[in-house]
């Protein structure tokens, strides 16, 4: 792996040049009000790489909240065609941890049976990873990620004073960097490193990330499912907001014509009232604390035996996003130890 | 230019070839009305056969309307036609029962695990089948009458909610008639239900209902489970058991076996959940950590008794 550096006002100049030539669609960080946003670069100046943390994952420019998966002529079998439309994109400033949630949805979508809708757009992005200079209470990445945003990212960059340095990961991240003003890396390897550390995250699990399988095997029947679910108003805001949540829903549409229509899928989760419903009424998750235990088990219990990696990132949307102040894992593994 | 045109429609096949999301072409052949809800379909499909094992299931498109996982009830073939019992409870179901002979709907699959009836060779199967489970249940149960002599005893429950609501009665009359089976069937009431609570059917069409106004039913009444006593000479060591069924069914079912004492890993049952993409990525048909469309609906209820979510 090249280590390189490149002052903050050079990368910058460097961005405000790559947009004029535009290759590619550049995707940001950038200021929304009081918060911050992924969403497209028009100019270098908007580009915040000093941010706590983003309302929306980068997940919605790979599985987009709706996105069409065929085209059909109504009442005609024959006319169903598969749509695949992607364009490259760069996306600039993701979190370690978001990067890591990528690198989950990732396996999701590949292994077994191959989403090419997913696949062909994370195929043709490029991704330049960062680390957090900026505070946010909710996260707790720290304690549940591990190295693994390196398996994703072409290029990581890395504050120190007013210098990034940059980690290139692989020839795409390389071949982007040509007319940049990189220079050889002289910042030692511990100097890197504690910038990489340089914020401390507020909270962490109360389990070690590794036991949370067998911890939560055990705590199947515990009163907090209940003590939850009566709180939680099913609105779905925790798995709005989370960079691992994928699940979606198929739906067909008609153009007003009546004569075209699409199948196209949209953002659902498994917080939502009828996400377990069948035909007859039958609902397998009827109640807000079996939904709400599901998804703590889904994060901290059947994605890792699945996959091996926490299910969960650490990001603390969650915890910001939910109504009732209820979703983070921290707080529900906390009130679980406390309550035992 | 060319080169560019090429390359188009080059990109524009492999995206074709590689959707997994991409139904094939299936024509109605045959239909039958069964009950004011449940019809049967024969589809053929253009281009092969679906190459289907008992048990598993396909996603029936209707374009414009939607797309529903439909159980195959037909047995393994060659031939390029299978056929499904749908019953009419929502849009999509709906939208398949009018369609008329000639039509054509989307298919995709087939998809998710089957019965073991290769391995189920040599010995002997208990079928127990309640209402709509009988449609899945029908695609092993007629493996098994086409290969009769690989399997030893062949025993055949049936139950469903009221005598108009049997499916493939004819079928079931050969069943009983054959002395190379056992087969016993129950109704829970002889009270034909009014039907005026679901909505999506096809109420003019009434023939079982007014047969059964007529006809008595003489057949045994009750529950499934109360035809286990007449059960004797089922062996449990050497049978295995095929449970599909309504949800509530599962737990007594399972209950009843324990009683006769069958083990976890003599019971294979086939799970219903609510099903959207097919192949494991949506999330709706989530049991635990397991996803029913691809690990399932079939499972050997050892493997699942310890999930929370199963029964």
């Amino acid at each position: 792996m090249e280590i390189l550096k490149i002052s903050k006002n050079d990368f910058i100049s460097f961005i405000a040049k790559k947009l004029t030539k535009n290759e590619s669609k550049t995707i940001g960080v950038v200021k929304k009000g009081s918060h911050y946003v992924f969403a497209e670069l028009n100019s270098s100046a908007d580009l915040c790489l000093d941010y706590d943390v983003t309302l929306l994952p980068p997940k919605k420019y790979f599985q987009p909240p709706k996105e069409v998966l065929l085209k059909f002529t109504p009442k005609k079998p024959e006319s169903y065609e598969a749509v695949n439309t992607c364009e490259p994109i760069t996306i600039i400033g993701i979190h370690y941890y978001d990067l890591v949630a990528i690198y989950l949805m990732d396996k999701a979508f590949s292994e077994g049976e191959r989403d090419e809708n997913y696949m062909k757009k994370r195929e043709n992005s490029l991704l330049i990873g960062i680390y957090p200079t900026k505070h946010f209470k909710h996260r707790f990445a720290r304690s549940v990620t591990r190295g693994q945003c390196r398996k994703v990212a072409d290029l990581m960059l890395v504050h120190i004073g007013d210098d990034l340095v940059v980690e290139v990961l692989t020839e795409k991240g390389k071949k982007y960097l040509e007319g940049a003003k990189t220079v050889e890396n002289d910042y030692s390897i511990s100097e890197i490193e504690d910038a990489k550390n340089i914020v401390k995250d507020d909270q962490k699990i109360p389990v070690p990330v590794e036991l949370t399988p067998e911890y939560l095997e055990k705590k199947y029947a515990h009163p907090a499912w209940e003590h939850f679910g009566d709180k939680c108003f099913s609105c779905g805001s925790c798995v709005l907001v989370c960079p691992t949540c994928y699940c979606f829903d198929v739906r067909e549409e008609m153009e007003l014509s009546l004569a075209e229509g699409k199948r196209v899928r949209v953002w659902d989760g498994c917080m939502l009232e009828d996400f377990a419903v069948v035909a007859d009424g039958h609902n397998f998750r009827r109640s807000r604390s079996e939904r709400f235990r599901h998804r703590i088990f889904r994060k901290g219990k059947y994605l890792p035996e699945k996959y091996g990696y926490f299910g969960c990132v650490g990001c603390g949307r969650c915890a910001d996003a939910c109504t009732a102040d209820i979703a983070g894992p921290v707080k529900v593994l906390k009130y679980m130890e406390e309550n035992s | 230019m060319v080169a560019q045109e090429n390359y188009e429609y080059r990109e524009k096949r492999e995206i074709q070839k590689n959707s997994i999301y991409l139904p094939e072409i299936a024509t109605l052949t045959r239909k039958e009305i069964f009950t004011p809800f449940d019809t049967f379909f024969e589809f053929e499909l253009k281009e092969r056969c679906l190459g289907h094992l008992p048990g598993q299931f396909a996603e029936v498109s209707i374009p414009g309307i939607g797309e529903a996982p439909i159980s195959i009830s037909s047995p393994p073939s060659d031939n390029k036609t299978f056929e499904m019992v749908i019953r009419n409870v929502g849009t999509v179901t709906n939208a398949i029962h009018l369609l008329e002979i000639g039509d054509t709907i989307g298919i995709r699959g087939p998809y998710g695990t089957s019965f073991p009836m290769e391995n189920l060779r040599g010995k002997s199967l208990l079928f127990i089948a309640g209402g709509i489970g009988l449609v899945p249940a029908r695609s092993a149960i007629l493996y098994a009458l086409q290969h009769r002599e690989d399997y030893k005893e062949v025993t055949i429950l049936f139950g469903c909610k009221d005598p108009a609501q049997r499916l493939f009665a004819n079928e079931l009359h050969e069943w009983k008639k054959r002395d190379d089976i056992v087969f016993h069937e129950t109704v829970d009431t002889t009270e034909l239900s009014t039907y005026i609570e679901l909505t999506h059917m096809d109420l003019s069409y009434r023939g079982p209902v007014d047969e059964w106004k007529s006809k008595k039913w003489t057949d045994n009444v009750g529950v499934i489970t109360t035809l286990f006593p007449k059960l004797n000479g089922v062996d449990p060591k050497e049978t295995y058991a095929i449970v599909v069924g309504p949800p509530v069914m599962y737990k007594f079912v399972i209950m009843g076996l324990h009683d006769m004492e069958f083990s976890d890993d003599h019971i294979i049952v086939s799970f219903e959940r609510r099903m959207k993409c097919g192949v494991g990525k949506c999330g709706h048909c989530q049991m635990d950590h397991i996803y029913v469309c691809q690990d399932g609906p079939v499972f050997y209820y050892e493997d699942i008794k310890h999930l929370k979510e199963a029964i």
